[in-house]
């Protein structure tokens, strides 16, 4: 276990590193935002029937997305686990006496706080005293807080087992462009983070329900702002845990059985 | 311009070379174009106007500015990724032959499988045309193909703007992706309905407005000054100061070695 958590303490060093990166993308998140609430905003003031969040829920909802979407995020760009892969180095991890699903779980999830940390608390202390209309809310309630905070672990450990997938695939394809370019498109839509799940047509809805990746930010988001009750939350909180489990038996044995035909590549 | 497109050729034969591959690469890029416009579909399912814009209207805004960014991907790779360029030492290459610098630089890198949201915006901007009513005449027609090529230019131009600032610090500027990125996300919605703020600086700093705004008023109808059609020509002005800059840069240049 402490082998893992120093493969974890070491990407979150690397991270802290690249404090200038930090704050551009703070700025790039702050004009996304910007431009998202705007484009609800001209929707809401257009009027409709059927509204399924309030304006300032929706609000929270954007600012909590931005804030957290380098950890919630389903697009994986770093080179360094599948560049293993590609070039044959996957060799050296391979000499290591450690399970090979578990130091890229930690990598990923070293790697994905460490970015958030990074951001986070000046990110949301600038969110706070935002004007009125663009500033963040308080959570809905303290119980809401409190499993916002459970859903939201939970909802990164799934997070990383689904992340940890796209290697495993890469061992079967060699590129991590194809099969996995085209699940990353499809987990990005069906996690709520283009869209929140509420504005989906019905039949997504049931279609993304019934799919793991849903219950990594839009289920915590949506207890923070109030949107899921109390009871809903402690039963999706449920639903995460079993998810978890699932996907990370798949990746693991799937992992297990590339590795008994894996052919190293280049030398 | 020859050796440009025989570049273009030779960056397309390598890439044929493995099939599968490029298949597969080619339907995720048509996957993630897809939830660029999933959120307008989904949207306009819940509301039938934006601040009055409709669906298709909207769908044309968004096809054009695509159109644009997607061109640029397609075959201007180069350029986006110029620090690249530079630290790699490839731009000193390219500066010791007899051709043109901005053409080089563009045909350096290509990247096919961004030709998939080529095709995409192509499609959406003729599904958004078939389904408005649109009375065409002849400078309907013009204003459309001006609005198309204005989007094009205003990317290139701020690729080319992003591009000299490496001159000065080698590493390429993630900011300059809230102008390229965030502004094509912007512009992907007719500009007067955000704030004040936000519609004069993409107006006046970098003029997103020109290419999809005020032509596409004029375009469907919402204002009948001709002179609306003509704006996207200021967007051509634009792209004057940034090649200066860009050959100013290139004077400073002075390699990052290797």
């Amino acid at each position: 276990m402490r082998a893992y958590l120093s493969y974890f303490r070491l990407r979150f060093i690397t991270c802290l590193q690249y404090r200038a990166a930090a704050w551009a993308g703070i700025a790039t998140q702050l004009f996304f935002g910007f431009v998202y609430i705007m484009v609800y905003m001209a929707f809401y003031e257009s009027g409709s029937a059927e509204l399924p969040m309030e304006l300032p829920q929706l609000i929270t909802y954007i600012w909590l997305m931005q804030s957290l979407l380098s950890l919630v995020s389903m697009f994986y760009k770093d080179e360094d686990i599948f560049s293993l892969v590609r070039t044959g180095n996957i060799a050296y991890e391979l000499a290591r006496p450690k399970n090979l699903y578990f130091m890229w779980y930690f990598k990923i999830i070293g790697d994905r706080l460490a970015k958030v940390l990074l951001r986070f608390v000046p990110f949301i202390i600038f969110l706070l005293i935002l004007p009125v209309p663009y500033r963040i809310s308080l959570p809905a309630s303290l119980p809401h807080f409190l499993i916002f905070i459970a859903t939201m672990t939970a909802g990164s450990l799934l997070m990383t087992t689904i992340i940890t997938l796209y290697p495993i695939i890469t061992m079967h394809t060699l590129s991590e462009k194809g099969i996995v370019g085209i699940i990353i498109a499809f987990a990005e839509i069906l996690s709520g983070i283009v869209v929140p799940i509420p504005f989906f047509p019905k039949f997504l809805q049931v279609i993304s329900k019934c799919l793991p990746f849903q219950y990594v930010s839009d289920l915590p988001f949506r207890i923070y702002v109030g949107n899921i009750g109390i009871n809903d939350g402690l039963y999706g909180l449920l639903i995460q845990i079993i998810w978890i489990f699932i996907m990370g038996t798949l990746g693991y044995i799937l992992m297990h059985k590339s590795l008994k035909k894996v052919v190293v590549q280049g030398g | 311009m020859k050796v440009y497109f025989k570049s273009l050729g030779l960056h397309l034969k390598s890439l044929l070379e493995y099939k599968a591959s490029f298949i597969t690469t080619f339907l995720s890029q048509i996957l993630v174009f897809f939830s660029y416009y999933f959120t307008i579909l989904a949207l306009f399912t819940r509301f039938d106007n934006i601040k009055g814009f409709t669906l298709y209207e909207v769908l044309l805004c968004f096809g054009v500015i695509q159109f644009g960014f997607a061109f640029n991907e397609s075959f201007a790779r180069g350029i986006d990724r110029f620090d690249k360029l530079i630290i790699h030492g490839e731009f000193d290459r390219i500066l010791l032959r007899p051709k043109n610098i901005i053409l080089q630089a563009a045909g350096y890198d290509e990247d096919f499988a961004k030709v998939s949201r080529l095709l995409q915006a192509i499609i959406v901007i003729v599904i958004a045309l078939v389904n408005l009513d649109i009375a065409w005449s002849p400078l309907k027609l013009i204003t459309l193909l001006l609005m198309m090529v204005a989007a094009v230019i205003v990317f290139f131009s701020i690729f080319l703007l992003a591009a000299s600032y490496c001159f000065i610090t080698v590493q390429g500027l993630e900011v300059t992706n809230v102008f390229t990125d965030g502004g094509k996300h912007m512009a992907q919605y007719p500009i007067g309905i955000f704030k004040k703020g936000f519609v004069w600086f993409f107006t006046f700093i970098i003029p997103y407005a020109f290419v999809n705004y005020y032509p596409l008023l004029y375009f469907i109808g919402k204002i009948n000054n001709p002179i609306y059609a003509f704006s996207p020509l200021l967007v051509f002005l634009y792209l004057i100061p940034c090649i200066l800059i860009f050959y100013r840069g290139i004077k400073k240049y002075t390699g990052a070695g290797s």
